[in-house]
């Protein structure tokens, strides 16, 4: 169990919110203003993916889960966040999880994969997140491809890049969004993207003055909206970074008091995916040996049951 | 245990793609003058689609076709050739397939003609419980039987299974782990829809009363089985 050992570092090398003083006061703001305060949110943010904690795994996966139920709620589907996460972890491999989970497999994509966006991705996502495939969504590979070349700063290329996409496909946002955090991702040479702008995507930032309203990409407003989704983004992940981290502490705290063999791999599980289900498919336990060791971990309060139920249950930090 | 010899089964061998044909097949046709090559890619195309079984995927189209030949104009100008036809080029289910219109439903009905179509041959029982799964899914069959106030037998899961309308999704956390049933991408081309998103509005539908996927469902009297945790295989 050495691997697991805490490196404790003197400092903690990230900063656990974006400073007060770069946060706008009001919404009644103009576009330099908010991207002042995207600016001080994507440094923020930098900072704990550079200092790469090992948890950052379980933190990108459930961004993702909430991303997934956004989206869901975007194609005027009910499912919450914990029906996705049961569609894609009971699905026995080579089954269909439904079009919900379907989402979640394609917000997971997202965040999972690194390197250049190539049409074969845009496809998967869009049969993922079933979307017609034609002419309009095969250019979007060049459409990305020109807001990574664009001399524009992050959050104006993003901005430009969602236009544009939704210029060619009106009924691909989900899509848009999600690849523009793969932009932002490329921009700010992050090895995977995070989601920041699918989870906000029903947040205050894209309301209208009057609230009535949304903006819509296209509109004057639209950059400035972005930034401020960015900021909010960024608060909101944040804080979901510090709690992870206080509970990835604990789990690395109690590892050297577990005499399970072979619970080396779920542990990194634990750290690296968002949700293990208590089988734990793929690992050398029995589900006899699982059980224990899970009940073992949450009597020392380092895992949570995440579902609530007392059968097929789920566990994370 | 039964729950464990299905995924095994289900693993298919790719077919392997002769890599010596592909070298041999003229795509580009470069010595021909643009108006005849596009002449004969819209044949090619409208010979591919013709001779499918299923629809025909753009991936599938492109192999026939010359590099930089635009597929969806190629279709646009074929549905405008056979715009006087008693049949068309649709766009289902992620791709293009030749049906006839359906203003000749009744007549072929009446020459009662063995037809390809399977959609015929749902019972309205059947068709309903098609509807529901494509509304709720997943779903499991007790729910099922929940919606419509009686028992869909195993039976009827199983010809709609059969006709390769619905598969199984993930296994529902209930007790006894059922699995809950998908439509497949088959359903939606005999439909005629292409993506999920073309079922008439479900929140219509609920607002009308016509349709809630009704509040007394398992969990509602679960039973605690704690030793059920299913095993699953990656």
């Amino acid at each position: 169990m050495n691997s697991f050992a805490p490196s404790t570092p003197t400092a903690p090398a990230w900063s656990h919110r974006v400073p007060g003083w770069a946060l706008p006061r009001g919404r009644d703001i103009n576009e330099t203003d908010a991207a002042f305060a995207a600016g001080i949110a994507m440094k923020s943010l930098d900072d704990l993916i550079r200092a790469d904690p090992p948890w950052l795994g379980c933190w990108r996966d459930r961004l993702a889960l909430k991303s997934a139920a956004v989206a869901a709620k975007m194609l005027g589907r009910t499912e919450e966040e914990s029906a996705l996460l049961d569609a894609v972890l009971l699905t026995v491999a080579g089954d269909d999880p439904g079009p919900a989970g379907k989402l979640f497999l394609a917000t997971r994509m997202l965040i999972r994969r690194s390197g250049p966006v190539t049409t074969s991705f845009v496809k998967d996502i869009a049969d993922l997140s079933g979307l017609r495939w034609d002419d309009g969504l095969a250019s979007i590979p060049d459409i990305v491809d020109s807001a990574i070349q664009s001399g524009r700063a992050a959050p104006f290329a993003v901005a430009d890049l969602i236009t544009a996409i939704s210029a060619v496909r009106p009924d691909a946002e989900v899509l848009a969004l999600g690849l523009a955090e793969a932009v932002l991702a490329h921009k700010l040479s992050w090895p995977k993207s995070v989601p920041l702008l699918l989870p906000e995507r029903f947040g205050p930032s894209f309301r209208t003055i009057g609230g009535r309203g949304r903006v819509r990409p296209g509109e004057p407003a639209y950059p400035k909206a972005i930034c401020m989704a960015l900021v909010d983004g960024v608060e909101a992940a944040l804080r979901s970074a510090v709690e992870i981290e206080r509970r990835a502490a604990r789990l690395l705290a109690v590892v050297p008091k577990l005499r399970t063999k072979g619970a080396g791999p779920v542990i990194r599980r634990l750290l690296n995916d968002g949700a293990v289900p208590a089988s734990v498919p793929g690992s050398s336990l029995s589900r006899w040996a699982a059980n224990r060791l899970f009940e073992r971990l949450e009597g020392f309060e380092a895992v949570r049951e995440l579902s609530g139920r007392s059968s097929f249950r789920i566990f994370g930090l | 245990m039964t729950m464990a010899g299905s995924s095994t089964v289900r693993s298919k061998r790719r077919p392997d793609k002769g890599a010596g044909a592909e070298g041999l097949y003229d795509r580009e046709l470069e010595d021909l003058p643009p108006v005849v090559r596009w002449r004969e890619w819209m044949l090619r195309v409208e010979a591919v689609i013709f001779a499918s079984a299923e629809p025909v995927s753009r991936e599938t189209l492109a192999r026939v076709v010359g590099k930089d030949c635009s597929i969806d104009l190629l279709i646009d100008d074929l549905v405008d050739e056979l715009r006087d036809r008693p049949y068309e080029l649709v766009s289902v289910a992620g791709g293009w397939q030749h049906r006839t219109r359906s203003r000749f439903a009744e007549t072929i009905r009446a020459s009662s003609a063995p037809t390809r179509g399977g959609a015929a041959t749902l019972s309205e029982f059947e068709a309903m419980v098609l509807m529901a799964v494509g509304y709720f899914q997943p779903v499991t069959r007790g729910e099922l039987s929940n919606v419509f106030g009686r028992e869909v037998s195993r039976d009827l899961i199983g010809n709609l299974r059969g006709a390769g309308f619905i598969g199984s999704g993930p296994r529902s956390p209930t007790p006894g782990a059922p699995y809950t049933y998908v439509t497949t991408l088959h359903f939606l081309s005999a439909f005629g829809m292409e993506t999920l998103q073309d079922l008439p509005n479900v929140d219509a539908l609920e607002d009308a009363g016509l349709l809630s996927k009704t509040t007394t469902r398992e969990k509602d009297f679960a039973v605690r089985v704690d030793a059920g945790e299913p095993t699953f295989e990656e």
